[in-house]
C-alpha cells in the first residue's frame, strides 16, 4: 500500500493545483479551510506546501484574495478564483475527464 | 529554569523557549532560502509566520504563556518544509502523507549541518566581508564594520585582512550556500554545549568528592601559574622591545633640525591641506572620472586610477614626510616632541571635522562617492580574484 502511496506522489503532487482551483471555486476559502479539506482526503498537504503553490497562482491570476476579518485574531485572506482561473478549471476538468476514461478503456479490448 | 525569547511573528509578539526559538528561527532561515528568487517571498514568508502565529495560539491561555520546544516542533512538523511550487524538480521529497510529513519536517531545518563562513552580497556595503561574518558569529554586522574600521585606521591592517578575506572566501549565491551561511552555528553555542558535555563526561571519571575536589584545586593552580607566567613573559618582551629601540635611535639618530619643530604649524597645515587634495582627488574620480579637469582614460577603471593616484601622490610627499618625521622625533628619540604631537593632532582632527562637515552638508555627493566607492572595490576584488584565477 504504501509504495502505491510513494509511486503515485508526484501525480499527486501534480494534482494538488487542479483541487486547490475545485475548492476555492465552490467557496471563498481561506488557507487553511483547504488544508481541512484536502486533510480528509489522500491529498493531505502542509501549510509549507500550500502557501507557495496559492502564491504561484495568484501570479498566473488564476486566483486572487481578499482581506476578511475574522472573529478571533488578525484579518485573513480569503480566496476566489478569477476568470482566467474559472477557465482554467474548465480545461483542467476536461481534460481529467479524458484521463478517467483512458484509464478506463485501456487494455479492454485484450480484457474481453 | 529556562531563558524566553520574546518574538514578533507578523505582527503578534509570542514567548518562546530558547531552544524553541532556535528552531523555528532555523525552519523560517530555510524557508527563506528555499524561496529565494521567488518575486513572493516576503509575503509567503508573512503568511507562513501568520500561520505559526495561529498554531502557537492553541497552546497559550491564562495560566500559560510561553510556547515550549517540544510544541514549536510540533509546529514545524505540522506545517512541513516549505517547498517552493512549480519550479523544476520540485516534486523530489514531496511529504504530502501527513504521517511521513511530520516524520521528515524536523530535519527541514538545517539543524545540526555546520554553518559556513561565506561572503553575502545582499545589505553589504563592499564585498560582503563584514555581512558574512556578522551572519557566521551572530553578531551585529555594524559591530563588525566598527571593529574593521577602526583596525584599519589605527593599524591599517584591516585593510588588508579585508581584502585577503574577500578573496579566500567564497560568496554565497546558490539557495543551498545561503542556507549554509545561516546554518546552526558550529561556532559558539555548539562549541560550548560539546565543552559542556565533555565536562560532565570527565567529572564521571571522579569516584568521589574529594578525589574531584583535589583535582579541581590542581586545576586551578596549575591555570594561575600558567596565567602569571604568561603575563611574565608579555612584560619582559615588552621590556626588551622598547630597549631594543632605545639603542636603535642612540645608535643611529635621525637628523635633527635644531628648532626645527617650530615649523610644526606648517607641516601640519601643508599635510592638512595634501590629504583633503586627495580626498577630493578621489571623489572626483569616483563621481565624475576627472582629476583636477584630467579624465580618466576609458582603459583604465576607476579603482585602478585611484590607486594609482595614491601611489603618485606618496611619491611627492615622501620628502615632506622625512623632514616631518625627523622633527618630530628630534626632541630625543622615540618620544615625539609635544609640541609637534599638538599639531599633527590637530591636523588630523582637522581633515576628521571637514570630512563630517561635508558629509552633512553635502548628503547626496556624499552619498554617490561612498556608492561608487563600494562598486569600485567590488570590482578590484573580482578583477583580482579573475588574475588568480588564471595564475
Amino acid at each position: 500500500m504504501s509504495s502505491i502511496n510513494e509511486k503515485f506522489t508526484p501525480i499527486r503532487k501534480g494534482l494538488l493545483e487542479f483541487l486547490v482551483l475545485k475548492i476555492i471555486a465552490s467557496d471563498k476559502v481561506y488557507a487553511a479551510d483547504i488544508l481541512k479539506e484536502l486533510g480528509a482526503t489522500e491529498f493531505a498537504t502542509q501549510e509549507g506546501t500550500l502557501y507557495p503553490l496559492l502564491s504561484k497562482m495568484r501570479r498566473e491570476e488564476l486566483v486572487d484574495y481578499e482581506w476578511k476579518e475574522s472573529e478571533a485574531g488578525p484579518p485573513r485572506k480569503y480566496y476566489e478564483l478569477t476568470a482566467k482561473g474559472r477557465d482554467q478549471l474548465r480545461e483542467t476538468s476536461d481534460y481529467w475527464q479524458k484521463i478517467i476514461l483512458t484509464v478506463k478503456n485501456l487494455g479492454q479490448r485484450q480484457g474481453q | 529554569m529556562n531563558k524566553v525569547i520574546i518574538i514578533n511573528l507578523n505582527g503578534n509578539a509570542y514567548q518562546l523557549e530558547e531552544d524553541a526559538f532556535d528552531a523555528l528561527r532555523a525552519y523560517l532561515d530555510t524557508a527563506r532560502a528555499r524561496l529565494e528568487g521567488n518575486p513572493d517571498r516576503d509575503e509567503i514568508i508573512a503568511d507562513i509566520e501568520q500561520a505559526i502565529a495561529d498554531k502557537f495560539r492553541a497552546f497559550l491561555g491564562a495560566s500559560k504563556t510561553v510556547v515550549l520546544a517540544a510544541e514549536v516542533n510540533s509546529v514545524i512538523a505540522e506545517m512541513g518544509p516549505v517547498e517552493a511550487a512549480g519550479e523544476a524538480g520540485a516534486a523530489q521529497g514531496a511529504a504530502s502523507a501527513p504521517a511521513g510529513g511530520a516524520k521528515e519536517a524536523p530535519k527541514g531545518g538545517p539543524q545540526g549541518a555546520p554553518r559556513r563562513l561565506y561572503r553575502i552580497h545582499d545589505g553589504a556595503m563592499l564585498a560582503g566581508v563584514c555581512n558574512g561574518l556578522s551572519t557566521y558569529l551572530d553578531i551585529d554586522v555594524s559591530l563588525i564594520r566598527i571593529i574593521f574600521f577602526a583596525m584599519s585606521c589605527v593599524w591599517g591592517f584591516g585593510v588588508v585582512v579585508y581584502l585577503i578575506m574577500a578573496v579566500i572566501i567564497p560568496t554565497a549565491t546558490t539557495p543551498d550556500e545561503r542556507a549554509a551561511a545561516f546554518g546552526t552555528p558550529s561556532t559558539t553555542q555548539d562549541f560550548i554545549k560539546r565543552a559542556r558535555d565533555g565536562y560532565y563526561e570527565g567529572m564521571r571519571a571522579f569516584r568521589d568528592k574529594s578525589e574531584y575536589r583535589a583535582w579541581k584545586r590542581k586545576f586551578r593552580q596549575e591555570m594561575r601559574g600558567w596565567r602569571q607566567s604568561f603575563k611574565m613573559e608579555m612584560q619582559r618582551n615588552a621590556h626588551q622591545w622598547a630597549h631594543n629601540w632605545h639603542r636603535h635611535w642612540a645608535q643611529h639618530p635621525p637628523p635633527v633640525f635644531l628648532g626645527g619643530w617650530l615649523l610644526a604649524p606648517v607641516f601640519a597645515l601643508a599635510s592638512l591641506v595634501v590629504t583633503l587634495a586627495v580626498f577630493y582627488a578621489i571623489y572626483s574620480i569616483l563621481v565624475h572620472g576627472a582629476v583636477f579637469g584630467i579624465a580618466v582614460p576609458a582603459s583604465v577603471p576607476s579603482w585602478a586610477a585611484i590607486i594609482i593616484l595614491i601611489l603618485l601622490v606618496q611619491l611627492v610627499v615622501w620628502p615632506l614626510k622625512a623632514m616631518r618625521h625627523s622633527l618630530t622625533y628630534g626632541y630625543g628619540p622615540p618620544y615625539c616632541h609635544p609640541f609637534v604631537h599638538f599639531w599633527n593632532t590637530v591636523a588630523s582632527l582637522a581633515v576628521f571635522v571637514i570630512l563630517v562637515w561635508l558629509f552633512i552638508h553635502h548628503p547626496s555627493q556624499a552619498h554617490d562617492a561612498i556608492h561608487n566607492l563600494a562598486r569600485e572595490t567590488r570590482a578590484a576584488f573580482d578583477s583580482f580574484r579573475d588574475w588568480l584565477n588564471t595564475l
